[in-house]
């Protein structure tokens, strides 16, 4: 350690100025913009925004959405986990890399192969017709379904990863032990998986939960304005309605809920430790 | 669980679900047809070829390139002495330092861009590029700082105390001794920046203006206009891309330790 203070504040300042400056200023004078009228302080705006069916709307679907990607990610994200932490050494290395390798790949090019998959002449709706399963395609696209298997596929390599650290780190014999002493498999996720890989889930759940709820790309090409999500309700607030007050308040709103969804989530995995 | 058919049964659905929808996008790119079709109606590399010919393309890649190159960059020449410092010597308020610098990874990115756009493009006149380069650095900042840190914290730091005691100067034992030794780290922040730039569409939604405009949103635009399978195949070219860099990373850095 270095006890230099005026070296040390030469190396860290530019940094952390230019982050002040260029990201957290605005964003606070924007988050600001909620609360003012005229000279005053209000929550006015919020009550509007709450106010309006579509807000609410769009906001109870942006929560769902978000928590069902989450619930659904961890459940496929366990199962996989497991798979992937039995594996040999060789074969986990690479089972790794081809979870991971999505997250290299644009995120626009990742939803737009769902396009081709989910569309109305798209891959699915042939098959069915083929199969005589339907007569006409059905419509995927721009509903709830497509925007949450974009999402779940979008996200769930964040929730594998961090549950395949989570388990490495539990004990070897944790499982056989249990198994031992005669628990069933639902009794050993719950009592010995569960509580030692609940840091894990904590990381892995607020990535998927936060990074479903901001998600922009996803919602917009297979939601499209049918399935507005807050981020797509934000953008055409702006562009359309120049309606920057709205747009203040989204912001909050979204980065309120990336807190406490990790808050939530941190309660939850100490409440079930006490047990 | 350990169920020996049920493990090989859950991955192949779980790498299916990840990794199929390539293999169509990749597939549906190689059609000769005249709209986005899977199975491809016949092969052809019409709609490949047919990417290098727009022109809003060749335009949005080379400033996507320059972003994500000059941003990330920028947010190593910030942040490798930032992630010194916070690891080597004792910083007042190093916990608040450590949460300014990193703030970025935790504001959704379209608000970022929105209040660049209102705050500094309207009222300073400030050039969209600019903005979209500063809005960038901010966002690769936190990488950079994260993946660099970890590879100072994982180096002894009597080695450049012994190069100081031994004469050096603390800036000679820094490019001699440590940089040398973190290498790898400063490589790897470097692709995981270029990567989280290049891909990064919400905090450019609002920073695009005549003639600038990134790659992914280009393709966004150009998506709602046609329905042809040229932005299958440029998806499909930036995967590779991507993929590419990261096996030379791989290869030649075990990248995957750094991240």
């Amino acid at each position: 350690m270095f006890q230099n203070r005026a070296e040390a504040f030469a190396l860290v300042l530019p940094a952390a100025i230019f982050a002040a400056v260029v990201f957290l200023a605005p964003v606070l004078i924007l988050l600001s913009e909620g609360f003012r009228s005229g000279d005053s302080w209000t929550i006015q705006a919020y009550i509007d925004f709450f106010s309006q069916s579509l807000n609410q709307t769009v906001f109870l679907r942006t929560l769902k959405l978000a928590a069902l990607v989450t619930a659904a990610s961890a459940v496929i994200g366990y199962a996989a986990a497991f798979a992937i932490v039995n594996l040999p050494p060789k074969g986990k290395g690479r089972i790794t890399g081809l979870v991971v390798l999505p997250l290299m790949i644009s995120p626009v090019a990742r939803t737009y192969a769902w396009l081709v998959i989910l569309g109305r002449t798209g891959f699915v709706n042939k098959a069915l017709v083929a199969v005589g399963l339907s007569d006409e395609p059905i419509r995927f696209l721009f509903t709830e379904t497509a925007v949450f298997i974009g999402l779940l596929q979008l996200f769930l390599p964040l929730m594998i990863i961090s549950l395949i650290s989570a388990l490495e780190n539990m004990p070897r014999d944790a499982v056989p032990a249990a198994r031992v002493l005669g628990a069933n498999w639902l009794q050993v996720f719950t009592k010995v998986i569960l509580p030692l890989t609940k840091e894990g889930l904590v990381i892995g759940g607020t990535l998927v939960f936060t990074g479903s709820m901001t998600a922009y790309i996803t919602p917009a090409i297979l939601g499209g304005s049918k399935v507005l999500m807050l981020e797509t309700l934000l953008y055409q607030r702006v562009t359309v309605a120049n309606d920057f007050v709205s747009a203040s308040v989204i912001a909050l709103i979204l980065i309120v809920m990336a807190f406490a969804a990790n808050l939530l989530l941190k309660r939850l995995a100490t409440a079930r430790n006490k047990r | 669980m350990t169920n020996k058919l049920f493990s090989p049964i859950i991955l192949l659905l779980v790498l299916a679900f990840l990794i199929g929808p390539f293999l169509i996008i990749i597939a549906a790119s190689l059609s000769a047809g005249e709209t986005l079709a899977f199975p491809p109606q016949g092969l052809s590399l019409r709609w490949v070829l047919k990417v290098f010919e727009v022109e809003s393309f060749r335009a949005s890649f080379g400033i996507s390139m320059f972003l994500a190159i000059g941003g990330t960059l920028a947010a190593l020449i910030l942040g490798i002495p930032a992630s010194y410092a916070l690891s080597r010597y004792k910083v007042p308020g190093a916990e608040t330092i450590r949460t300014i610098v990193s703030s970025p990874i935790i504001v959704p990115g379209i608000i970022v861009g929105l209040a660049l756009l209102r705050y500094f493009v309207v009222p300073f006149n400030f050039g969209i590029l600019f903005a979209l380069f500063l809005a960038h650095t901010a966002l690769i900042l936190p990488y950079a700082v994260r993946v660099v840190s970890a590879s100072l914290n994982n180096l002894r730091s009597d080695i450049e105390e012994a190069a100081v005691l031994l004469g050096s100067s603390r800036i000679g034992a820094f490019f001699r001794v440590v940089m040398p030794n973190i290498r790898g780290g400063i490589l790897a922040a470097f692709i995981l920046g270029f990567v989280t730039s290049f891909n990064q569409v919400p905090v450019s939604l609002f920073l695009s203006g005549p003639g600038v405009r990134t790659l992914p949103i280009d393709m966004l635009a150009y998506m709602e206009i046609t329905y042809d399978p040229s932005v299958a195949a440029l998806s499909a070219l930036l995967a590779f891309m991507s993929l590419g860099i990261v096996f030379l990373a791989e290869r030649f850095l075990g990248f995957s330790r750094y991240v």
